[in-house]
Formats: structure tokens, C-alpha cells, sequence
């Protein structure tokens, strides 16, 4: 026989590895370890992160967009009782089921209500604003208290809490240097960039990640389904619907009028309603800066104006700027505003709910374009200013 | 105006300072000063003395801790040269700053900055007490102004920059400025300080033929004795812990106030030159003999050199001043003999020489 | 007096501001050609293209007349402090009243955590426009008062300098504590208030800060005389008859009055109040402030609606803030001027 030294030498350095694994590990269940098995959870619009599924952990791998490059972060969700797999090393571990998390903002909360774990929250970016009454009755007895956000954090009271995870809103690949402390103190940080998606659907997918932390993927799964269902026919009947009324959004401070982009999920939301939008076609997924006499041609003659901001009633608005009276929406009184739930924290739901329920700010959207489409004509998160 | 008439007349005056709610008193216990039209009045003092806090409190920059000075009011247009009688006297405290601005003008050390001003626009800015709301100059106006220019020989620096002009040049235009202020009384605060020994002789000149000629009061205050003895009707000694000596000049060398006022061991006045003398009173003795301006000159030189001079001593040197075929000689006798010198400075040489043996 | 010499630059300089307001009347995001500019001013008619009429008489026109009065006002403002204190970098804020201004705003844009106090204003209405200029104007007024009851009994004008400088940075800080404890959007409104701008000022508002300004402007000019005398100092012009203390509440009355009112409607604009005066004494030649004063009203006003103009046409869809343009046009222009001019002593203000 022909004896291929090479290929002697690698087998034998797997089959020592392989007797040393044997031998030092003892572990309860027998698993291989990094074998893939079927996704219990399927990311169908959102484009920001997967979920790979594999015998005792999931690795979720978030992606970074940058300027055509696209790197990607994996953190390993393995279940309790399991270790890593050492084919894995270097990468962030979190231990499911979580028992005890910290979030940053609203539509945090929304998913964990969504998800059915809203008491599982202990620490939030700020208790000022909140809605749910879960949320509120923990924070009232004392169980969820205020960790700040951003470079405000307040390192000891996540620390002394101990979460199981801290979800943050950032960028994927800048949180590195603002959470090192409560990283090394082996609290791991999870990024969520739902902001980044570019419709209302991949923006809410990703409570899907909060399912998967809790260990309750195929609840959020179906019921996820049903949003999207229900979203899609709604987005169906209203992407059709004609004619199409031109639509004009936030409000200018001074002299720049910031209005979604094109590629914004707002946008999309507009595109699914049936709105004329000006600045459909734009590129970007964030606002575009305009000065406020790009903006008044179209402004002038839009037929509804929504999304205004902190303003009430038509007299606020004039309030702002008296130059407001003179849009033809403002005349025809086709002013609709999304506080209409604003609890008596001052905390508007549209931010925190209305994050997990796009199928209602969309059929809010459509009865205001178009009345009579929908049955019934009450509006859930909108409201029109009188 | 009569020439003498009062124009400022403070009684029982008492300067100083109260910062703070203290009260910190620099001159108390003067005398009644009075500056009278047509008179320049030299305020002398050491430095220290409060020459500036007297002077500021007479101009009225800074109020009096006691006693009152009250000054003529001055027409309301067009200056108060040339008005025949004497003067009303009001009490400054009753007075706005503006009537007081046209009693009084000042030239002071401050440094003026003044922002690309020129010198007419300076000099123009005198006229602040007499022109219009928003500044506007009319005909007596630039008439006065003209004058001013003209007493002050600033006349080629009507049109430079305040920035670009020495230190003698930039007097004489504040003087000027003062000028055009037409008041009845001036008052200066060390005027000569920068200048050089020209400029000097030159602004007391001026000083006095305005006093003369347009019957103002000037105050100027100074430490420069010998020119305030030249050119001041009346001195106004300040000492630092003593009281106000006042009176003619001439007077008050002779009742030696300024030797006492300047009393100490190396400083002397001497009455019979006017003049402060360095060098300390000689041991040796030399006769002079000798007279008219020579030999004032050569009695200085053997003062300098450590020499008590006199005509009638008993010394056994003898320096005879002599007219030799058109020129000096001077001729030195002692008991070895006699030696004739063409000049002070080898006469001296000479003297030393004979010390040293 | 060099009246021949005068009339050069002068009509140079008025030629130069129809201009200015031309061009920034005809500059902007959506084109419109200067005939029809003319017609919709001076004779509108209901055929007109509405969105244009719109344009024109509600963005363009405001912001023009604005600029025209902001330029005024801060130029003269920075001319008096500078002559006040003798200081040829003083602006209009340097007594702090630009620094209460935006103190105000900052109570009111800004939760500041748990102040009780500001929460409440904020539970009144959401912060209008009025509601801004008047926290502004309580603000930049309350600085000045502060600032006059302090000096009052020093007689050294520099000293009632460091008063003013050490408020303002006393203001500075608060703002920072209340933005360090905000939330991002309500930073970002403040931030944007910090940029300065033109625009917005219309209606009653214009009318307000119009009012206010020719006020400013015309005590200012009948305090000619006043600023002259200071030019010698507090004891010269004391002399000459100035009640000084008096000439010094009028002149920081008045430039808090042109500073405050400004700042409260359009935002901090800087660097105008500082070279303005400069430059006017540089075209003018001259100290006299019956004529400086209406100088830099000339010069203000056409240094700003050309940094207006130019705040509009990068990209021509969006808009930069005139603060930042002030700064990048105007700088190097005073440098150009002094590098050129070189028998201009500065040296002249000791």
C-alpha cells in the first residue's frame, strides 16, 4: 500500500481531536456539535439579519452595510445548559431562553409584547415614555428601572440587574466602544437596525430576533404570518386604489423641511396607501433635508397633510408658522396627525405599538385617502386636527 | 473778565477715594485754592504726593470727600472768552457735566486710542460742550477750531492719523482739542511728562502766552521745578505728609519752603541758581575771582568737582578768570606758583593733578 | 468735510445693495425669472401662478426684508460695543445677551431631565414660534438687566466687559447641562435653532422685529454724538460733558435691544456684528459715528442677503444655514481687505 504521509498526518490529528473532545467533555445530552437543522423561523422582508438554526444554538448573523462592503455579525443564541461550539470561537454569547432583559426604545417593548414577554423587561432607555401596561405596572413597583441610553448609559444599574441581554439601537458595527464596559462585564449587546429596513414589514420582522432570545419562535412565527397577511391585502387594496391623493409629511422647522426618502419604510407605507408622493422615486432610506421653498410647490397644493409632529389642533399649527394657513390641506381641514393614542405620560403609542402593527397604521392610512374604501372609518393611531 | 478774577475756588477741600464704602483720604486740611483768569498755576509735589487726585478732584472727575469747589458758569453759546465782569460762581455738585465742560477742559496722560480719528477730527471733538445733537459743526465751530490749530502749531498735522504722530506732536493736539473746548480754565496733568527738553520750554511757552493773550486760568501739575519757577505765576507746593504751600515762586524760594519741602541728605536747592544741587557741598576751598556769566559757569565746574567756591575764603588756590589778547584764560595761583588754562576742562585736569600730589 | 471723497464709495455701495436684494430675491430652490418677480410684487393678479405668488411674497420677500434688518441691526449693535469698550473684537453678543437669548430658547426646546418648571411651559402648548422669540427675548433682556445692575457702580467700562463675558458663559454651561440630559430629537430641534436662519420670520413677527430694529437703529444714530466722545475715553468724554454712566445704559439698552430682538426671531447669527464696523471704516475713512452708523447699516445689509443668496444654491433643493455661511464668506473677505490695505493700523485702538 502506497502510504500518503500527508494524509496519514490529518487523520490522525482528527481522530486525536476527536478522542480529546470525547474525553473532556461531560455533558448532560449527547449533541454533535454545529449541526445544522431545519430553520424553525424563516426572515421573509427584513434585510437586515438571519437566523441559522443548528443543534443547541442559533446563530443570527447582522449585517453592516457600508458603502457597497457588507460585513456581517454573529452572535450565538445558545440554550441553556449547552456550551458553545468550539468551532464558533471569539463570538458573542447569549444564553436562552432570556429571562431577564434590558431595551433601549419603544419599539423594543412593542416586540416584547408582541412576543408575549413584555414582564420579562427590567431595565428600559428611559421610563418616561411608555405605554404598555405591563411595562408600567413593573416600573410602578419598582421591578424595571431607567438605564439611559446611547453614551448616557448608566453601566451599574444594567450591571446590578444582570439582564440576560441589552438590545440597543445603533448601527451594527459602532457599538463596539459604547458598551465595552457592560460587554467585558459579560453582559452581551444586541444591535437592533430595524430603522435601516425600507418597509414596514422588515421593520416589524425583526421581532423575530426577540423570538428567538425567549425561545418562542414558532408562537411569533404564526403570528407574525397573520400581521404579514393582513398587511399585504390591506397594502393590495390600497396600492390599487385611485385616484391617487398627493400627500405632504412632517413639518419644516425655520427653513428645512425634512421628508421621508424615497427608500424610507414611511414611503413605502405611502406607496402601499395609495398616495401621490412627491419624492417617491428618491434614493435613501433616511429623510431628505429641503429647504422650505423646494418643498412649497408641493406643499401648497397636497391634499392631506400628515404626520405633523407635536401640534394638536389647526391653531398650533398656525401657531408654528402662520404661512401654514395658506396650504390647501390646512384650508380644507385634510390635516391628520398620528397622536391620537397619547397616554397621560405624554407617551404616543404610534412610536411603541404602532411599530409592531403596520396593518393598522396602513388601514388608517388608506381611510384617510381613501374614505369609503375600508369598512368602517374610525382611525386607530390618527387623528384629524381640528 | 478782569485779569485775577476767580474762576475756581475750592474751600476746605478734601480729596481721596471711598471704595468699597472706605473712606481713604489723600490730601486734607489745604488752604483755599483759587485759580484766578490770566494766571498759570504750577502744582508741584513729589510723585506720591496726590497731584493727581487734587487735580482730578478740581476738574470735577472725582468727587471731593469735603469741602466744596465751585467754578464760573460759562455762557451757553459761543465760549466765554472776551466777556467783560466777573465770573458767577457755582458749586460743581449743582453742575450737569455738561456746563462743567464748558468751565473746565482738561489734557490729560490718558492714551487715547481713537480709531483710525485724525487730528482735525480730534481737535473737532473739543467742541462736544457747544455742538449740536448729532455732533454737527457749524461756522464759530470751525472758527474756534481754526484757532485752536493755530495756538498749538499743529497746523501741517491737520490731516495724519492720532496713531502716526510722536509723543510731542500727540501733546500739542491734545492741547490743541483742549483748545477748541474754549473754557475759562485749562488744566494739565504732568503735560511735559514724554517730551524732550525743546518741546518742553516750548508747550510752557504756550502755556503762558495763553494766559496772556486769552486770559485763561491753567493749572498744570508737574515736578519739573525749574521750569515752574520760570514760567508760573503762582506754585502750589503739595508734600506728602504736610500741607499746601502756595504763593509766587520767587517768594517761596526765599522763605526756603522748597528746601524744606525737599529736605534730605543728599538733596539740596540752592537758593542763589534755583537749582537742585548733586554734587555734595565741597570740603575743599578755592577762590574765584571773577564775575558775569564766566564765571557762573566756571563756580559750577569747581561745585561739580567737589570745591567749596567763594571769592572771599580763606584757601590757599586761587582761579583767576582773565581777557588775554580776545580770549579766556583761566588762571589757577597756588603756592607753587601759577598756571594759565585755555578751557574749564583743562583747568580742572590740572587741579586734579595738584590733588594728587 | 471730505464730502467729494465720499460719494465714491457711496454710490458704489447703493448700487451694490439693489443688487444684493435682487439676487437674493431671485435666488432659490424653484426657478423664477426677475420679470416675473416684478410683476407678482407690483402687480399681482389673481392669474398668477399660486405656488410662485406663494414663493415670492411668503418665503422670498420675508427673508429678504429680514436679512435686510438683521444686517442693520447686528452691524450697528457690534459698532457701538466696539466703541463702548475700546475693543475692536467686540460683537453684539459680547455682553452675553446673545447667550441669554438662546438660554431662553433652550427652556423652552429642551427638556432639560426633571425640571419641573421648564416641563410645565412645555405642557402649556408645543413650543410655537412666538413662543420661542419671547423665551428669547426674556432671556437676551434679562442678561442685559443682569448685566447693568452688576456694573453699575464701576466706572470701568472694561470691567462691565468681563461681567458680560463671564454671564455668558455661565448661560453656555446651563445650556449644555440641559442638552446633556435631553432626548436626540430635542437636541437636534436646538441644534438647528443654533444654525441661525433667515426664513420664517413673516406676518406680525416681521412686523415686531421690524419695529424693534428701526427703533435700535435710530437711537443708535442719535447717539452719534455720545459715541464719539466715548472714542477718547470715560475720562476724556467726562470731561467734555458726556454723563457717562447714562450714555452707557443707553448704549447697552439699545444694542441689546438690535441683538435680542434679532437673535430671538432668526437665531444667533455671528461674525457680522464683528466685521461690519471694520469694514465700514475702512470704505469710510473716518471715526465719525453720524456717519459709521448709517455706513454699516449699508455694508451689513449687503454682506448679508449675499450670504443669503449663497445659503440657497448648493444643490439649489436644500438650504445651508446662514450662520455657517457668514463665517465662510465673510472671514476671508475682511482678510482679503486687511492683507491688501496695508496702511490700516490696528494698532489705532491701543
Amino acid at each position: 500500500m502506497v502510504r500518503n504521509n500527508r494524509g496519514h498526518g490529518l487523520l490522525s490529528f482528527f481522530a486525536s481531536l476527536l478522542l480529546l473532545a470525547g474525553g473532556c467533555r461531560q455533558r448532560a445530552a449527547e449533541y454533535a456539535p454545529g449541526r445544522k437543522i431545519n430553520p424553525r423561523i424563516s426572515v421573509r422582508y427584513a434585510k437586515g439579519f438571519t437566523i441559522d438554526y443548528y443543534e443547541g444554538y442559533r446563530d443570527v448573523s447582522i449585517f453592516d452595510r457600508k458603502a457597497g462592503r457588507t460585513d456581517t455579525l454573529h452572535y450565538l443564541l445558545v440554550e441553556k445548559g449547552v456550551d458553545p461550539p468550539v468551532n464558533r470561537p471569539g463570538l458573542p454569547v447569549i444564553v436562552t431562553p432570556v429571562e431577564r432583559m434590558a431595551v433601549i426604545s419603544s419599539m423594543h417593548i412593542a416586540m416584547a409584547e408582541f412576543a408575549g414577554v413584555a414582564d420579562r423587561i427590567t431595565g428600559l432607555g428611559s421610563i418616561q415614555y411608555v405605554n404598555s401596561p405591563i411595562v408600567r405596572a413593573g416600573i410602578r413597583a419598582g421591578k424595571v428601572k431607567q438605564v439611559g441610553i446611547d453614551a448616557g448609559i448608566n453601566n451599574e444599574a444594567v450591571i446590578a440587574m444582570h439582564p440576560g441581554v441589552l438590545i440597543v439601537m445603533s448601527n451594527p458595527g459602532t457599538g463596539g466602544g459604547t458598551y465595552k464596559t457592560l460587554t467585558d462585564a459579560g453582559i452581551p449587546v444586541l444591535p437592533d437596525a430595524d430603522w435601516l429596513e425600507t418597509t414596514p414589514l422588515g421593520r416589524a420582522e425583526w421581532v423575530k430576533l426577540v423570538a428567538a432570545l425567549v425561545d418562542r419562535d414558532e408562537t411569533v412565527e404564526t403570528k407574525f404570518d397573520s400581521l404579514a397577511r393582513s398587511y399585504r391585502r390591506l397594502a393590495d387594496i390600497g396600492s390599487h386604489a385611485s385616484p391617487k391623493p398627493s400627500v405632504i409629511t412632517d413639518m419644516p422647522f425655520k427653513g428645512t423641511w425634512y421628508v421621508p426618502a424615497g427608500e424610507s419604510f414611511m414611503a413605502q407605507f405611502l406607496r402601499d396607501a395609495g398616495a401621490d408622493y412627491h419624492w417617491s422615486d428618491t434614493k435613501g432610506t433616511g429623510s431628505l433635508a429641503l429647504g422650505f421653498e423646494a418643498v412649497a410647490p408641493v406643499a401648497l397644493t397636497a391634499d392631506v397633510w400628515i404626520n405633523l409632529g407635536n401640534v394638536d389642533s389647526k391653531a398650533d399649527v398656525a401657531a408654528k408658522d402662520n404661512r401654514f394657513s395658506s396650504l390647501h390641506a390646512f384650508q380644507t381641514g385634510a390635516l391628520y396627525n398620528y397622536n391620537r393614542r397619547v397616554n397621560d405620560l405624554g407617551s404616543n403609542d404610534y412610536w411603541e405599538s404602532g411599530s409592531m402593527h403596520p396593518d393598522l397604521i396602513l388601514a388608517d392610512l388608506i381611510r384617510i385617502l381613501h374614505p369609503g374604501l375600508l369598512p368602517g372609518d374610525s382611525l386607530y393611531y390618527y387623528k384629524q386636527l381640528k | 473778565m478782569n485779569a485775577g478774577s476767580p474762576l475756581l475756588y475750592a474751600k476746605g477741600l478734601q480729596t481721596g477715594y471711598h471704595p468699597s464704602g472706605k473712606k481713604i483720604v489723600v490730601t486734607s486740611g489745604l488752604p483755599d485754592l483759587v485759580i484766578g483768569s490770566g494766571r498759570l498755576i504750577c502744582l508741584l509735589g513729589a510723585n506720591g504726593s496726590g497731584k493727581s487726585t487734587l487735580l482730578r478732584t478740581l476738574a470735577g472727575l472725582q468727587s471731593a470727600l469735603g469741602g466744596t469747589v465751585e467754578v464760573g458758569r460759562a455762557a451757553a453759546v459761543g465760549g466765554a472768552m472776551g466777556r467783560g465782569g466777573a465770573m458767577e460762581l457755582a458749586d460743581c455738585r449743582h453742575l450737569s457735566p455738561a456746563e462743567m465742560a464748558r468751565s473746565i477742559s482738561l489734557v490729560l496722560t490718558d492714551r487715547v486710542g481713537g480709531a483710525n480719528l485724525n487730528v482735525y477730527s480730534l481737535v473737532a471733538l473739543g467742541r462736544y460742550p457747544w455742538s449740536g445733537w448729532l455732533g454737527r459743526l457749524d461756522q464759530t465751530d470751525r472758527a474756534v477750531i481754526e484757532r485752536a490749530i493755530v495756538a498749538a502749531g499743529i497746523q501741517d498735522l491737520r490731516h495724519r492719523k492720532i496713531h502716526t504722530l510722536s509723543d510731542g506732536e500727540s501733546q500739542k493736539v491734545m492741547l490743541a482739542r483742549a483748545l477748541a473746548q474754549d473754557t475759562p480754565v485749562l488744566m494739565l496733568d504732568e503735560p511735559t511728562a514724554h517730551l524732550d527738553l525743546p518741546s518742553r520750554i516750548r508747550l510752557m511757552r504756550l502755556l503762558h502766552h495763553l494766559t496772556r493773550e486769552m486770559n485763561k486760568g491753567i493749572l498744570l501739575s508737574t515736578h519739573e521745578l525749574d521750569l515752574a519757577l520760570q514760567v508760573a505765576d503762582e506754585v502750589w507746593l503739595l508734600q506728602t505728609a504736610g500741607p499746601l504751600h502756595k504763593g509766587a515762586p520767587e517768594d517761596m524760594v526765599l522763605e526756603g519752603v522748597f528746601e524744606a519741602a525737599f529736605a534730605g541728605e543728599d538733596v539740596v536747592f540752592d537758593r542763589t541758581t534755583g537749582v537742585f544741587r548733586i554734587s555734595p557741598e565741597g570740603e575743599r576751598r578755592i577762590r574765584l575771582a571773577g564775575e558775569g556769566t564766566i564765571a557762573f559757569w566756571t563756580r559750577r565746574a569747581l561745585q561739580r568737582e567737589g570745591y567749596a567756591v567763594g571769592a572771599d575764603m580763606r584757601a590757599d588756590q586761587l582761579v583767576r578768570i582773565a581777557e588775554e589778547k580776545g580770549a579766556t584764560r583761566w588762571i589757577l595761583e597756588t603756592p607753587d606758583g601759577s598756571r594759565s588754562f585755555g578751557s574749564i576742562a583743562d583747568l580742572l585736569r590740572a587741579l586734579a593733578g595738584v590733588r594728587k600730589d | 468735510m471730505n464730502g467729494q471723497l465720499r460719494k465714491l464709495p457711496l454710490t458704489g455701495l447703493l448700487l451694490l445693495l439693489v443688487l444684493a436684494f435682487l439676487l437674493d430675491i431671485s435666488a432659490g430652490a424653484v426657478r423664477i425669472p426677475l420679470h416675473d418677480i416684478f410683476r407678482i410684487l407690483l402687480a399681482p393678479s389673481p392669474g398668477d401662478d399660486s405656488s410662485w405668488s406663494f414663493i415670492i411674497e411668503k418665503i422670498r420677500l420675508p427673508k429678504a426684508i429680514t436679512a435686510v434688518l438683521a444686517g442693520c441691526g447686528l452691524s450697528v449693535g457690534g459698532l457701538q460695543m466696539q466703541t463702548l469698550f475700546r475693543n475692536p473684537l467686540a460683537d453684539p453678543g459680547v455682553l452675553g445677551i446673545t447667550a441669554g437669548a438662546s438660554l431662553g430658547v433652550a427652556a423652552v426646546l429642551l427638556s432639560g431631565g426633571s425640571m419641573a418648571t421648564i416641563y410645565a411651559i412645555k405642557e402649556l402648548s408645543s413650543p410655537g414660534s412666538w413662543l420661542i422669540a419671547g423665551a428669547a427675548c426674556i432671556g437676551a433682556g434679562g442678561v442685559m438687566l443682569l448685566v447693568l445692575v452688576l456694573s453699575g457702580r464701576l466706572r470701568d467700562n472694561v470691567l462691565m466687559l468681563i461681567i458680560g463675558l463671564m454671564i455668558g458663559s455661565i448661560t453656555l454651561a446651563l445650556i449644555s447641562i440641559w442638552q446633556y440630559f435631553s432626548n436626540p430629537e430635542e437636541v437636534k430641534d436646538f441644534l438647528l435653532w443654533t444654525f441661525g436662519s433667515l426664513g420664517g420670520v413673516t406676518g406680525r413677527q416681521l412686523l415686531i422685529l421690524g419695529v424693534t430694529v428701526l427703533t435700535g437703529l435710530v437711537a443708535a444714530f442719535l447717539s452719534s454724538k455720545m459715541l464719539d466722545a466715548l472714542l477718547l475715553g470715560e475720562n476724556y468724554a467726562r470731561s467734555m460733558g458726556l454723563t457717562v454712566r447714562r450714555a452707557r445704559t443707553i448704549i447697552v439698552c439699545t444694542t441689546s435691544l438690535l441683538a435680542g430682538s434679532i437673535t430671538a426671531f432668526c437665531g444667533p447669527i455671528g461674525f457680522i456684528g464683528i466685521a461690519v464696523p471694520h469694514l465700514a471704516r475702512l470704505f469710510f475713512n473716518t471715526s465719525s459715528h453720524r456717519v459709521l452708523v448709517p455706513a454699516c447699516c449699508l455694508i451689513g445689509t449687503i454682506l448679508l442677503l449675499l450670504c443669503d443668496c449663497i445659503s440657497q444654491w448648493p444643490g439649489t433643493q436644500s438650504v445651508l444655514p446662514i450662520n455657517i455661511i457668514t463665517s465662510l464668506v465673510g472671514a476671508p473677505l475682511v482678510i482679503l481687505l486687511l492683507v491688501r490695505k496695508r496702511d490700516l493700523n490696528v494698532n489705532a485702538y491701543r
